[in-house]
């Protein structure tokens, strides 16, 4: 098809070593069916502005770079598509993220909060195990205890969960969708043997806790994790662990 | 990083969370019956009638019943909808503190022990 349609996409653009606050600048882009957002911001920088700022990778949804806010909605801006859209575009970076530069956040306190859960497998014996004496043993997994977990484990870490997610707006210290997930993940896996050392982050206030089930993580996650659920059952692990520790000396 | 507090959550939310099963059955079954059903004449004129009614719940297994419609009804629904003000309030930068979460659970306890007391008067 021929590009002959445009549509206008309005940006805002802020950088905080020279503006006073965000301003918001509008764009002709020519699109088709084709044309996705990230498509269309590659466009107005080769084209148009080569000083617009964005971030972004893989072009096919893995590597999550590309989260932007349009219009209002925390989205992967290549999987995003122009002609979804019947009037014109408000593009904004994330929402609850300091932002950088334009449409580029600040994405270290995401990254802090995936790390304090520990999200990577905890073995107790994997010291001994490095040892020539004793050779390490493939851990097994059947089909079953995979379909556990399996679900809470394609997270892309764009964090546009974090953006749709009211209590991490109100609360930053709030560890959010993507980190209980990714501990649910990792808690539910057989392989683990690290849940002792995790819940007492997912146990205090700005873990499980900080959750009220909005549920709008679900909505945006371009994954389909459904963090919403991994966050709920952290929830009951939780509540079964605080009733555990009544009963411990 | 150091050890964030076990927070106390879970108390509240086994309590709200029992009282959403109430609102969610419970509650329902009661308007419809005593609400509905029984207002239209459905049911039979004298199948509410008060020395049944309190027969059923005060007098037969020891007022055992009483006590379950005074909680499915009235103790667990209170800390379910006292959860929601308590965390509305925080959603609404009202209160985010220790104020609003006492008074909050400390009016549902109070009408709780209330209802529980005119169930105990009740049975004597
Ligand atoms: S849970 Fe979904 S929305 Fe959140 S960071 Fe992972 S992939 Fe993105
Ligand atoms: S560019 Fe990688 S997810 Fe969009």
């Amino acid at each position: 098809m021929e590009k002959t349609v445009e549509k206008t996409l309005v940006i805002q653009r802020y950088n905080p070593e020279q503006d006073q606050r965000p301003s918001q600048q509008r764009y002709q882009v020519p699109f088709d069916n084709s044309t996705s957002v990230l498509d269309a911001l590659l466009y107005i920088q080769q084209s148009l502005d080569p000083s617009l700022a964005f971030r972004w990778s893989c072009r096919m949804a893995i590597c999550g770079s590309c989260s932007v806010m349009v219009n209002g909605i925390p989205k992967l801006g290549c999987k995003t598509f122009l002609r979804e859209y019947s009037g014109d575009l408000l593009l904004e970076p994330l929402a609850h993220f300091a932002t950088e530069k334009d449409l580029v956040s600040d994405m270290t306190l995401f990254l802090q909060h995936l790390q304090a859960v520990k999200p990577y497998l905890i073995r107790q014996e994997q010291s001994a195990a490095t040892t020539p004496a004793t050779k390490p043993q493939p851990h097994k997994q059947t089909p079953k205890q995979l379909a556990k977990y399996r679900k809470f484990s394609s997270c892309i870490n764009c964090g546009l969960c974090y953006a749709a997610c009211p209590q991490f707006g109100l609360n930053p210290e709030f560890l959010g969708p993507a980190a209980l997930t990714l501990a649910q993940r990792y808690n539910l896996d057989n392989r683990d043997q690290g849940k002792a050392e995790r819940m007492p982050q997912l146990n205090g206030k700005n873990g499980v806790w900080g959750c009220t089930f909005v549920g709008f993580c679900s909505d945006v996650c371009p994954k389909h994790l459904d963090p919403a659920a991994a966050v709920n059952q952290g929830k009951v692990a939780s509540a079964t662990d605080f009733v555990i520790g009544l009963f411990k000396p | 990083m150091n050890q964030p507090k076990r927070s106390d959550e879970p108390i509240w939310w086994a309590l709200f969370s029992a009282g959403g099963v109430c609102f969610a059955v419970v509650i329902p079954g009661l308007l419809l019956t005593i609400a509905l059903l029984y207002p239209l004449g459905v049911l039979p004129e004298n199948a509410l009638n008060y020395q049944q009614v309190q027969q059923w719940l005060l007098q037969d297994w020891w007022g055992l019943a009483g006590l379950a419609l005074a909680g499915a009804a009235i103790c667990l629904p209170l800390f379910h909808a006292m959860h929601r003000i308590h965390h509305g309030l925080h959603d609404l930068k009202l209160s985010s503190g220790l104020l609003g979460k006492i008074l909050c659970y400390s009016s549902a306890s109070l009408f709780s022990a209330l209802a529980l007391y005119f169930w105990w008067q009740g049975l004597g």
